[in-house]
């Protein structure tokens, strides 16, 4: 992957997430942030940081994403999510528009 | 997709019951979900009945609607932890029966309730009534077919704020009514099958803002005048005469009356303000003249099934015209020349009922001058689906053809009449029907494999048809089509259908011997009510799988064994059940 092409996503505790671009384009939030116009330092570089969102459930957001595209193209496979972490998730993707 | 993870979430917390017990003691995250999270989490597992009462107190902070309306479970119990929701604005608790008067008393002294129902909750009593006079923020209130006496409606009077209000089936009397004078912020009052007669009517006007009135099924005989009415049913009343109002003219914008008995004086409808008037519901409603039609240009829903409307009349509705878009005329008078005399008359019409009329072909080219119509309802008529052209030689013309030239129709109803296979032939060209029903013995799996390239065909029913289980095997139905209804057609076994629903898992099958609803796994969103229905398919097919797939008993028995069983019936009258008995035994 080339470095133009990720994305850094940070979590509350400061985990750091690089992801590809289009991965994280599944959510409308994180699109907006990326190509509005303006200096913002999300557009600039290519990092958002999620003071709200913990590490693992910016994790599993983070594979849901890729999951996300594997469907998109086709592929029917199930995205497990444990019933622990169903409440939070949800907070988040409600969040992140995905 | 929208919000598509969110949905897995929810799907994946209302999985079972175990899953809620790992997620329900987060109580953090629990205040902290947005309300419409809160809400379709709430709705979702009350849909997967997961739902109990101590459950509920996990929403205390973060829901604002609640709506259990028809779920039997709802007690005291359930009551007492809604009653403990912080910010509840709206409970809908309407047909939960073991709901009482204590139940009630639970939620009184709610600062932000606005909305409650509790209609047709049998045991709310007076004593109800008096716990929800805590409540000083109600606005819509409906406890129409309580228990509750015209002494309990009479209490109703101290709730000042009440904008809404549903009293139907109870029995508020005249003197009930005037106690509620002080309501004067009603906009909406319900008194259906109530005791006012023309004495409690006169106190409506005390209502400066009403807009609905519903007094269906009551005494009261005088038209109300009210300035501010705009839908006003007086369903099965009798209306001799109006009462003098403020303004001239009631300026309602829709009026019910089906079942309403009009005198002379009335029937004319003069009190009324034409311009805005667009529903009149007037089915089975006594008239003798129909020539308050004439003025009434506004109106686009016109409703005169089972009047004593004819051909003469029709004349009238074609003066209504432009604006008109549904039109029912069943069970009336009107014949095919009738029908004539609107066709180019009404352009904007989209819903047109015919059925039960003595209309025949000659109806179908008329009505294929009404260019919008989208939904035409032609059973139990005379139609057969051709005219002969010259007696002589005989020549067919397929009448059905006539319609081909409507761009919208969607529906089509033909149940009942003499359309057979062939006749039914010029559906196919039908590019934009979704909706077609059929009933009769005259179809057969001729007719199944014509109209089953219907491009955008959703719904087809053929009922009481002679279709046999060789029509399915080779059938390639349209990927739109969601239901075929094949009840009465007895030839249909359900192991003769069982390949077709394996090969087309979306299309629901409905019969009365069985039913294959539309598989859930062939769509995103998993039906709520997969798992029983699921259940008793099988247990279903177990059974027949040790009786012999006979669902029509005449199927048993050969021809001549059956023609031997009819006279025996005949000539021993109901001895011929034991002989029945042998019969299948050997």
């Amino acid at each position: 992957m080339k470095k133009e092409e990720t994305v850094k996503l940070i979590s509350a505790e400061g985990f750091e997430f690089i992801i590809h671009k289009d991965a994280a384009m599944v959510s409308q939030t994180i699109r907006n942030m990326l190509t509005s116009p303006g200096n913002f330092a999300e557009s600039q570089h290519r990092e958002v940081t999620f003071p709200e969102i913990s590490t693992t459930i910016l994790e599993k957001i983070c594979q849901y994403f890729y999951w996300n595209l594997q469907f998109a193209s086709g592929k029917e496979t199930e995205f497990p999510i444990e019933p622990e972490l169903t409440l939070e998730l949800m907070m988040a993707a409600n969040y992140l528009h995905t | 997709m929208e919000n598509h993870l969110v949905e897995l979430c929810i799907d994946s917390a209302c999985r079972s019951k175990d899953s809620v017990e790992k997620w329900r003691r987060q109580k953090r995250s629990l205040e902290r979900l947005p309300s419409h999270l809160a809400d379709a989490l709430l709705r979702r597992l009350h849909a997967r009945r997961l739902l109990y009462p101590s459950l509920l107190e996990v929403f205390k902070y973060t829901i604002e609607v609640v709506d259990l309306s028809g779920e039997n479970a709802v007690d005291s119990e359930w009551m007492a932890y809604l009653g403990s929701f912080r910010y509840l604005q709206s409970l809908n608790v309407s047909n939960c029966r073991r709901l009482s008067s204590s139940g009630i008393w639970t939620i009184s002294g709610m600062t932000t309730l606005r909305e409650l129902n509790v209609s047709r909750c049998l045991k709310v009593t007076d004593a109800g009534i008096r716990h929800l006079l805590s409540i000083p923020t109600l606005e819509k209130l409906c406890i129409a077919e309580t228990g509750i006496t015209a002494h309990g409606v009479t209490l109703l009077s101290s709730l000042k704020t009440l904008v809404f209000l549903d009293l139907g089936g109870l029995p508020v009397t005249d003197q009930a009514l005037s106690s509620l004078q002080v309501l004067t912020k009603l906009q909406y009052l319900d008194l259906w099958g109530s005791k006012i007669s023309n004495s409690g009517s006169a106190v409506l006007q005390m209502f400066p803002k009403l807009s609905f009135l519903n007094i269906a099924w009551t005494n009261v005989t005088k038209f109300p005048n009210l300035p501010h009415l705009e839908c006003l049913n007086m369903s099965n009343c009798i209306i001799d005469s109006t009462l003098k109002g403020p303004g001239d003219k009631v300026p309602l914008r829709k009026l019910i009356a089906s079942g309403a008995t009009f005198s002379n004086e009335t029937e004319d409808l003069a009190f009324v303000g034409i311009h805005v008037l667009y529903y009149l519901d007037f089915s089975n409603a006594s008239f003798h003249r129909f020539c308050f039609l004439s003025h009434m240009q506004a109106v686009e829903h016109l409703d005169l099934s089972s009047t004593t409307i004819g051909d003469d009349s029709v004349g009238l509705i074609a003066s209504v015209g432009e604006n008109l878009k549904y039109l029912n005329l069943s069970s009336t008078a009107v014949s095919s020349s009738g029908v004539g005399i609107l066709a180019r008359k009404v352009t904007n019409l989209e819903t047109l009922s015919l059925s039960h009329t003595m209309i025949d072909d000659a109806v179908l080219s008329y009505i294929s001058m009404m260019p919008s119509l989208k939904s035409i309802d032609l059973s139990e008529t005379d139609i057969k689906g051709y005219i002969h052209l010259s007696a002589t030689e005989k020549i067919k013309f397929l009448s059905l053809t006539e319609l081909q030239n409507l761009d919208c129709l969607e529906m089509l109803n033909l149940e009942h009449t003499h359309v057979d296979d062939e006749s039914l032939r010029p559906l196919s060209r039908f590019r934009k029907l979704s909706h077609l029903m059929l009933r009769g013995p005259s179809f057969t799996d001729v007719a199944l494999s014509n109209l089953s390239i219907l491009p955008k065909l959703k719904t087809l029913s053929i009922r009481d048809a002679v279709l046999t289980n060789q029509a399915f095997d080779a059938l390639r139905p349209v990927a739109t089509l969601q239901t075929i209804d094949l009840r009465g057609c007895w030839l249909i076994t359900e192991g003769g259908l069982s390949g077709f629903h394996r090969r087309f898992p979306q299309i629901e099958v409905r019969h009365e011997h069985f039913h294959f609803s539309s598989d859930p796994t062939s769509s995103d969103r998993p039906s709520t009510h997969s798992t029983p229905k699921k259940l008793q398919l099988n247990q279903r097919s177990r059974s027949t799988s040790m009786s012999p797939y006979f669902v029509d008993q005449r199927l048993k028995y050969s021809k001549e064994e059956l023609l031997a069983l009819q006279f025996s019936s005949l000539s021993h009258g109901s001895t011929s059940a034991p002989e029945i008995g042998q019969k299948s035994d050997s």
